[in-house]
């Protein structure tokens, strides 16, 4: 599983090279290689070191979070890539992205509160959520306001939520039900963990055989004025609307 | 432990669906505006409403069953509340039109207000909330037949409105409306 997830990642960089991808998507590229590099020198301390030495466990971590920062900004890459060309929704998704990250990391801080031997799962479940959460109110205020979105973005960020969906998961119900019993959970995380990202790689590479969209213009033909104008002209006929509709029922209905 | 493990459990089950959904779910269109078209055109029933107002009224009924027909007045009875259900449908078609507008003159704005995008979100919730309350009460059959009309008389300001200001758009919104695809939105345009 491992040696399969390495030689697939490594097509995917090459991938990235060959069809010139690494220009538009450098961070994307960047995390890619990072996650190759990581699988390589793990492969290395772990052979070295062992699997279960105080060094694998240190190395492991730190090239977690190193890779977790590189995904970070390879999604941030991305959306703006998306929203590049409506600088008004960019500056309201930023905004979101920013709201929803603070406030998911005080949820997960609440209901992660407790045992310090289970803070590093939990720092990392912690993040993942994080990251889904901004993520899908990105991807949710992409469709409100019916933006169109490249079938080649569009995998790449479904591929980056699905992954961190099933991680959440992952370090939910398995290290839960499997670590304290004492099973096999190292081989069975590697399996449950392995599988969905070698899933997503191939997706990845599906989707990156295909040019990616030229870059559009700034779509936003309209001066500032005229929606600092309209806008709040239509939210107080919204309103009105609404106060008369709390009234609906004071309307006397017709006699049976 | 427990009671944490079935809330992230669940919430992570929760993300995975929002993702399919917004990945999977149709292609979700937006309105499109020919030029020199404006919105309440597509649409014509606002400008039905005295006809529907009419259609609605509570005299005609009890006149009928006033002079011994309960069977005619069931029957139209049951034909006011089939229209007054295609009327509620139609408001809210043209009310989205509207609502559609007002995004696409956000998405084609350099800078957006935050505040007036959320103001507008969360009117919208409250028409959709208020909106499927009236149409259970109907389907109950509990709620004033006469009350649709209401509902059209404010659909009906608020289009007048917004003609006013797509006119003030001119040239430059009708060129943004179309350098937009028309062929819908959302994230599954693309496909």
């Amino acid at each position: 599983m491992w040696a399969a997830s390495f030689v697939v990642q490594l097509a995917l960089c090459g991938i990235l090279i060959i069809f010139g991808h690494f220009r538009r998507l450098p961070f994307f590229t960047a995390y890619v290689c990072l996650n190759l590099f990581q699988a390589l020198f793990l492969y290395l301390i772990y052979q070295y070191y062992g699997g279960y030495s105080q060094v694998a466990f240190l190395a492991g971590w730190w090239s977690e979070a190193i890779t977790l920062l590189a995904r970070l900004f390879a999604t941030v890459e991305i959306l703006r890539l998306v929203l590049i060309s409506y600088r008004g929704i960019w500056g309201l998704a930023w905004r979101l992205l920013a709201v929803t990250s603070v406030v998911t990391l005080i949820c997960v801080t609440v209901a992660s509160w407790g045992d310090a031997r289970q803070a590093l799962m939990r720092a990392d479940r912690g993040y993942h959520l994080i990251f889904t959460a901004a993520l899908i109110s990105c991807l949710a205020l992409i469709r409100y306001y019916f933006i169109r979105v490249d079938n080649a973005y569009k995998g790449l960020l479904i591929g980056f939520c699905f992954y961190s969906c099933i991680k959440i998961l992952l370090n939910t119900v398995l290290y839960t039900f499997l670590y304290q019993q004492h099973s096999p959970y190292a081989s069975v995380w590697q399996v449950l963990a392995l599988s969905p990202y070698l899933i997503v790689l191939i997706f990845w590479g599906a989707v990156l055989l295909h040019p990616l969209p030229s870059m559009q213009a700034q779509q936003a033909v309209l001066p500032a004025s005229v929606y600092g104008r309209i806008s709040p002209q239509i939210n107080l006929q919204l309103q009105a609307i609404n106060k008369q509709l709390m009234n609906f029922w004071k309307i006397e209905g017709p006699q049976p | 432990m427990n009671y944490s493990v079935a809330v992230f459990a669940s919430v992570a089950l929760l993300l995975l669906l929002a993702m399919g959904w917004l990945a999977l779910s149709g292609v979700r269109r937006r309105p499109h505006f020919a030029r020199n078209e404006c919105p309440e055109l597509e649409c014509l029933h606002i400008s039905h409403l005295r006809q529907i107002k009419q259609a609605l009224a509570n005299t005609d009924f009890m006149y009928l069953k006033d002079q011994g027909y309960p069977s005619l007045a069931k029957r139209i009875r049951k034909e006011r509340r089939r229209i007054a259900f295609s009327y509620l449908a139609c408001l809210r078609a043209e009310f989205e039109n509207l609502l559609s507008l007002a995004r696409m003159i956000a998405v084609m704005s350099p800078n957006v207000a935050v505040a007036q995008e959320v103001q507008g979100l969360r009117l919208n919730l409250e028409f959709m909330y208020r909106y499927y309350l009236i149409y259970f009460r109907l389907v109950s059959g509990v709620a004033p037949l006469e009350a649709i009309g209401e509902l059209g008389n404010l659909v009906s300001g608020l289009t007048i409105r917004m003609e006013t200001a797509m006119s003030e758009l001119g040239e430059r919104a009708v060129l943004g409306i179309e350098i937009l695809p028309h062929n819908g939105g959302g994230l599954d345009a693309g496909g």
